[in-house]
């Protein structure tokens, strides 16, 4: 009955889910052939004789002489202790785990903005909308909507840096940066040069809360192009589903009963029509972290940004595939989205009585 | 429990509460018009209860709905007629509501305007559930499934009782020594325990302070020191005056005072619109214009309040209100009211459910009940205990009811006064006695005859099978007398012309050719 202890059991049904994600990405990494991988442990100018002996090696260093199910729990140990293996590519060489702290912030940054200014417009937006269905706005909205949701996301990318890019845009040298250039790099920041604290890690919430404006500012620009077009993309699916739901729920038959008390017709709409029709776009809004976190990886590559997305592709693009590059970021990913669905199936029971049992 | 014990039932010569009048409501779909009710028209008077019956399907629900003017907009519409509530024509200004071109049956324009869909909507939220109230076949889709039972009723008490709350509120705070001087001489004089109670119980509401009942009747039982009972109230009343702005009150007070008036101007308005009275329209017109500039600025920061932060700001009301709903929750025979206050809906059962829906059109002591279909949806047991609170609100309080049901047996045992409806038209209506012992219209003398009466077993659909036939499709209803082609009286004229709904008989309205020649005009 009571929330918390819906809380309470999502997290425990967390435990589960995490064991199986962990066990998709051994498969995965499985899946692949060793091959290649036994091969970047062989040195090219050795000779034959040394290479089988090498190749010996590699295996019982990697463990993959251990039956499977050992192998997974070599694995499992691993994880746990927060070790991921080591990667190789231009854009980063390191230990994965070192990769994902240290590009994460910014791919938060950009995700969460994005979902914040997702939400500020669409619910107003939406609301507005799905209380005049089939009005000029209606139309407006669909037109929208549907244009949006036919554009690949890095040709709205692109279509956006044309228009508004610096140098490039109708805005001339006053238009938005559209790479990662001028963006203040580690070694110009302040508070990371000195190791001063780094309270969320990421840049622009740092700078605001040292205070240092004009870092906040760069940082600032630099969101605006990248979070503009992550934000149409997925606001166009999320318009569509709040005009439904408005619509929907504007047809219920309490609504009949709030106008039979008198209820004005302004306050039908915002006491008994808007909430009610909002609840299920909240668990939409969790399918769309998916969508999200897929544009984010174009979005970066688009805009030459150094977050998540760049990491993720350049374990695939170079000359080698990064095994542990792939498995590690495709585990995290995997546990951003629980952690996102955990948030919204939370926030859901917060606001719809009806779930905690 | 029903204690309120004014307006004992009365069913008199007096003014009939809602009058329907050549009621016409279509709905207009892609198949074509669907010409749901075809001049309609009846009369309910104030404390009777009157009965709807007739098969699903033809017309009980939209009649309900036309009389609170729900119908759902698109698709459908009133098209003509009169709809009075307590004497005033809710469809006055049904003109000026939307321009309406119809082409063909598929090919319907409607070009509704804004201005006037606004101020009828204005209107007709001062009527809703003030004036008179509805509940539903069923009572779990009805109730708002996110919003808790206490505040569906408390919204209900809020959105037409704030001044008279806070008359309460400011004569509470205004309690002084004279008026506890007036109280105990008026109770010093009386010996009966029982009168004694009632004054007791007419101070604590006229004050505001029925939660003190209880403790002031032990009090002044146990106590027969005037002055430690005037201390002690005083406390009692002290306790309660904490934590309260008079002076937030009182504006809110003012703000809805001049609402009221703003609603009282708009009626005028629309009086003289229909009149014809130009130069009075104008002026109201301006007078309105005026009011609502006076009170935009004048409350506009308390507006901003009560939008931002309502909870805070109306605390004192709601605290109000939620006693009376909790009076209420009791009043409709709910055990521990004080808990289901706080439940929400899917946490009760459907006839406490359907309870909690006559609660909640109660609040505003309404004088009239629509229950469409209200027990339809519910087991026989509580079928039963909710007609019994409705019958009891009726005889207690004297509150009219439209009933409206399919079940014969229900109306036997509920109504005074029963129309009979086919296919969007009344064929018949009378007192329940004579539907039942002498029905004329062939229509209903088939529905008489299709129910086992010798047991009066309750059936859940009337069983047509003395009429041979189906209801009619209502997009191209058969011509004259829509009962024609299933009846077995039908005469050459049945399928021309449409009989006219006239007394054969002292209070006793039949429309067929059988029984009069009068047809409707067209
Ligand atoms: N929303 C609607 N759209 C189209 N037709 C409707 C609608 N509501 C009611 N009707 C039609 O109006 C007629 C009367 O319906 P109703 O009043 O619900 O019957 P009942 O007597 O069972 O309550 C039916 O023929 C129905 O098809
Ligand atoms: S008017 Fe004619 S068709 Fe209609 S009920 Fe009377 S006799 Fe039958
Ligand atoms: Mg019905």
């Amino acid at each position: 009955m009571e929330l918390r202890y819906y809380i309470i059991r999502r997290f425990l049904i967390l435990i589960p889910t995490l064991f199986g994600l962990v066990l998709l990405t051994f498969i995965l990494l499985r899946a692949i052939p060793t091959s290649d991988l036994i091969a970047s442990f062989i040195s090219q100018k050795a000779t034959a004789q040394e290479r089988v002996i090498e190749k010996q090696q590699a295996i019982a260093y990697l463990g993959l002489n251990q039956p499977l199910p050992v192998q997974f729990l070599y694995y499992l140990n691993d994880i746990i202790h927060g070790n991921l293996g080591v990667m190789y590519t231009s854009f980063y060489t390191g230990p994965v785990m070192g990769g994902i702290e240290r590009f994460l912030p910014y791919t938060l940054e950009l995700s969460i903005a994005t979902v914040i200014l997702s939400i500020l417009i669409a619910i107003p937006l939406g609301t507005y909308i799905g209380a005049r269905p089939n009005s000029p706005s209606d139309a407006i909205g669909r037109i929208f909507s549907l244009g949006v949701y036919a554009m690949p996301i890095f040709w709205l990318a692109l279509l956006a840096q044309i228009i508004f890019g610096k140098n490039i845009g109708i805005f001339g040298s006053y238009g938005l940066p559209i790479s990662g250039e001028g963006y203040p790099t580690t070694t110009k920041v302040p508070w990371i040069v000195n190791n001063v604290s780094e309270p969320t890690h990421m840049l622009f919430v740092d700078a605001l809360l040292h205070g240092n404006l004009t870092i906040a500012y760069s940082a600032f620009i630099h969101l605006i192009l990248p979070v503009g077009v992550l934000t149409l993309s997925i606001l166009a699916g999320l318009l569509r589903f709040i005009r439904a739901g408005m619509v929907d729920t504007a047809n219920q038959e309490f609504v009949k009963t709030a106008r039979a008390k008198g209820v004005p017709e302004k306050l039908v709409l915002r006491r008994h029509v808007r909430k009610n029709a909002l609840l299920p776009s909240v668990t939409v809004i969790g399918l769309l972290m998916a969508g999200l976190l897929g544009g984010v990886v174009v979005i970066e590559y688009v805009f030459q940004l150094r977050g998540m997305g760049r990491l993720t592709l350049a374990t695939i693009t170079g000359l080698n595939i990064q095994f542990y590059g792939v498995a590690g970021t495709v585990l995290f990913f995997g546990i951003i989205l629980m952690i996102t669905n955990l948030i919204v199936d939370v926030v859901y029971a917060f606001l719809d009585p009806r779930i905690r049992y | 429990m029903i204690t309120q014990e004014e307006n004992v039932k009365e069913i008199s010569a007096s003014k009939p509460y809602i009058v329907v009048k050549d009621l016409v409501t279509q709905f207009f779909t892609s198949k074509g018009i669907v010409k749901a009710l075809d001049k309609v028209s009846f009369e309910i008077y104030p404390g009777e209860i009157y009965g709807l019956v007739g098969e699903s399907g033809c017309g009980k629900s939209v009649t309900s709905t036309s009389i609170m003017d729900l119908i759902p907009d698109p698709p459908g519409r009133i098209m003509g007629g009169e709809i009075y509530i307590d004497s005033f024509n809710i469809l006055s200004d049904l003109r000026s509501l939307a321009k309406i071109r119809i082409k063909s049956e598929t090919e319907v324009k409607i070009k509704r305007s804004k201005r006037a869909n606004k101020r009828h909507n204005e209107i007709l939220s001062q009527i809703r559930g003030n004036k008179i109230s509805m509940i539903f076949q069923e009572p779990f889709l009805a109730l708002n499934p996110t919003m808790r039972i206490g505040d569906q009723i408390m919204e209900s008490i809020l959105l037409h009782n704030i001044l008279s709350i806070s008359d309460g509120i400011i004569k509470r705070h205004n309690l002084n020594s004279n008026d506890l001087d007036k109280f105990m001489k008026n109770l010093n004089g009386e010996n009966d325990h029982l009168k004694r109670k009632k004054i007791i119980n007419n101070f604590v509401s006229e004050f505001g302070i029925q939660e003190f009942e209880e403790s002031l009747n032990s009090l002044i039982e146990n106590s027969t020191d005037d002055s430690y009972v005037k201390t002690e109230i005083i406390n009692m009343v002290q306790e309660n005056k904490k934590n309260i702005d008079m002076k937030l009150i009182s504006e809110i007070r003012e703000y809805y005072y001049y609402k009221n008036q703003l609603f009282q101007l708009t009626l005028e308005e629309i009086q003289a619109e229909r009149t014809g009275e130009t130069a009075i329209r104008n002026q109201k017109h301006e007078q309105i214009k005026a009011l609502r500039r006076y009170i935009n600025n004048k409350y506009f920061v308390l507006r901003m309040k009560l939008r931002l932060a309502e909870k805070h700001y109306m605390a004192p009301f709601r605290k109000e209100a939620r006693r009376r709903a909790i009076e209420l929750l009791s009043l409709v025979n709910i055990a521990g009211p004080e808990i289901v206050v706080d439940s929400y809906p899917h946490e009760l059962s459907g006839g406490m459910q359907q309870r909690a829906m006559i609660a909640m059109a109660l609040a505003s002591n309404p004088k009239m009940l629509i229950a469409d279909e209200p027990t339809t949806a519910l087991d026989v047991t509580t079928q039963a205990q909710i007609l019994e609170i409705i019958k009891d609100l009726n005889e207690l309080i004297g509150m009219g009811v439209l009933f409206i049901t399919h079940d014969l047996a229900v109306i036997a045992e509920m109504c005074d006064r029963v129309g009979v409806m086919y296919a969007g038209n009344l064929v018949e209506e009378t007192s329940t006695t004579e539907i039942f012992n002498d029905p004329k219209h062939p229509y209903t003398v088939g529905l008489m005859n299709s129910v086992p009466r010798a047991d009066r077993k309750r059936e859940k659909e009337i069983r047509l099978d003395t009429i041979p036939g189906t209801v009619p499709n209502l997009i191209t209803p058969p011509s004259g007398c829509r009962f024609h082609p299933r009846c077995k009286f039908a005469m050459d004229i049945c399928s021309l012309k449409k009989p006219k709904l006239v007394e054969i008989s002292p209070q006793h309205k039949v429309a067929c050719f059988l029984y009069s020649d009068e047809s409707e005009v067209d």
